[in-house]
């Protein structure tokens, strides 16, 4: 088939119209076409369009639920935050973290936050863009009006905590948590910090109206027994 | 405005003890997130809640297709099962550069639904009986029209008696080219133009709104 030939075929594809032979030959000039790939983005969106939005239904979603429940998957509700590679900049950026409202437009960005390779640096520097933006929350949690950990929530759900020094460590056995209160003052885990916190991430995009930091067994919890450092509310 | 004035700053207040609920203890529950972003992060984070939220916002959509295509309840609902938790097992298949998360899990959908049907259909025919449903090959307007949006609805009437009809029965019964061709008693080319004269012209309305 030609290229042209090939590219008419897009739309038929993109609606599941075509088999056989015809078919397999398209999937395979797909893996060599991004023209071809682009327009087939393309038109599957169209397709979806062609569906609006209707209720779920409950009951599919208690199959689903217990599907992903019994795989293994879900087997802890608690999930740990996004935490920093050991580096040398450790100790550098917690004292900087401290003193993080005030100097925060000094810090050098130095890279992009993603997924991997994080550095308690490159979370301090993600943290300083969007400290000052709209919308964003910024709380510190006090001990003895002393802060221990200052808690950053950007519009868009990215959090942050950068602890300070004065943040005590737990022994081996024992991990700080990070909870988020709603509207309805439940407290939602956000993630486990571990026993001797560095700055790390989290994700958030509900309501918020304060935060928590407890003390837990290692490896965190889903239910607090109440241990609590300190809490950050709205007035 | 500078951004300073528009920050919003929590008080920096210690209550201690945290106000708790009736239990005396904190508890996990779900969360509204509806950023799909946030929440494909959330299931890559292995966080139930967020599959939650996207099987709310997208699952009826999702079954909606299945049973357009399938006219089988259960199959139907298994199929919307298997996108959500196939989604759930490796949310990375998701490629957000490619396209949104609705259209991802959609076409999933309709291709799983398809196969099935296909599948069906060939092993009736090798062992005689009827196929899945007992395909009648009809063209519901009115099923077509509830499905959409205004916006698509105004797209799709940009459309030929024709084009609209050799589209549907590729979309919403799970035909190929050729068994719509068949279905309409029309040649496989011209079925072929009508479906690509169709999707094109869907594609230049529904990205002028987008505009």
């Amino acid at each position: 088939m030609s290229n042209h030939e090939i590219m008419d075929l897009v739309p038929l594809y993109a609606l599941d119209a075509l088999e056989g032979q015809e078919q397999a030959d398209f999937v395979e000039h797909l893996e060599t076409c991004s023209q071809c790939l682009s327009a087939l983005d393309d038109y599957q969106d169209v397709a979806a369009n062609l569906v609006h939005d209707q209720p779920a239904s409950e009951e599919i979603w208690e199959r689903i639920s217990s599907a992903i429940s019994t795989d293994g998957a879900t087997e802890s509700k608690v999930v740990p935050l996004a935490r920093p590679r050991p580096n040398m900049f450790w100790r550098w950026t917690t004292a900087v973290a401290a003193v993080f409202a005030l100097v925060f437009g000094a810090i050098v960005i130095i890279d992009n936050l993603d997924d991997q390779g994080l550095t308690s640096h490159s979370i301090a520097a993600a943290a300083s863009r969007v400290v000052d933006q709209p919308g964003t929350l910024v709380g510190d949690f006090f001990v003895n009006e002393v802060s221990v950990a200052q808690v950053i929530l950007a519009g868009d759900g990215r959090g942050f905590v950068i602890p300070t020094e004065s943040l005590d460590p737990l022994d081996e056995s024992r991990t700080y948590q990070l909870w988020v209160i709603n509207d309805a003052e439940d407290a939602i885990s956000a993630g486990v910090l571990g026993n001797r916190p560095e700055p790390s991430t989290f994700t958030w995009t509900g309501k918020v109206t304060g935060f928590a930091l407890t003390r837990e067994v290692a490896g965190g919890v889903v239910s607090s027994a109440g241990d609590v450092v300190a809490v950050i509310t709205e007035a | 405005m500078g951004g300073e004035d528009m920050m919003i700053s929590l008080p920096l207040v210690l209550e201690n003890p945290i106000r708790l609920p009736r239990s005396g203890l904190l508890h996990v529950v779900s969360n509204d997130r509806s950023d799909d972003a946030g929440l494909v992060a959330g299931v890559l984070a292995e966080d139930d809640a967020a599959l939650e939220s996207i099987y709310r916002k997208y699952g009826g959509a999702v079954h909606f297709v299945a049973r357009k295509v399938l006219r089988d309840d259960a199959l139907a609902e298994d199929v919307v099962q298997d996108v959500f938790v196939s989604f759930w097992n490796s949310p990375d298949g998701f490629d957000p550069d490619r396209g949104s998360l609705r259209t991802y899990l959609l076409t999933i959908a309709h291709r799983r639904a398809v196969d099935i049907v296909r599948s069906e259909a060939a092993r009736s025919r090798r062992e005689g009986t009827s196929p899945l449903g007992d395909q009648v090959i009809d063209i519901d307007d009115e099923v077509w029209a509830r499905s959409q949006s205004e916006i698509v609805r105004n797209a799709v009437a940009q459309l030929s008696e024709d084009e609209r009809n050799a589209i549907s029965l590729a979309y919403f019964k799970g035909l190929t080219y050729v068994e719509v061709a068949k279905a309409l008693a029309e040649p496989e080319g011209t079925v072929k133009s009508r479906i690509r004269g169709g999707m094109r012209k869907l594609s230049l309305v529904l990205a002028e709104v987008a505009r």
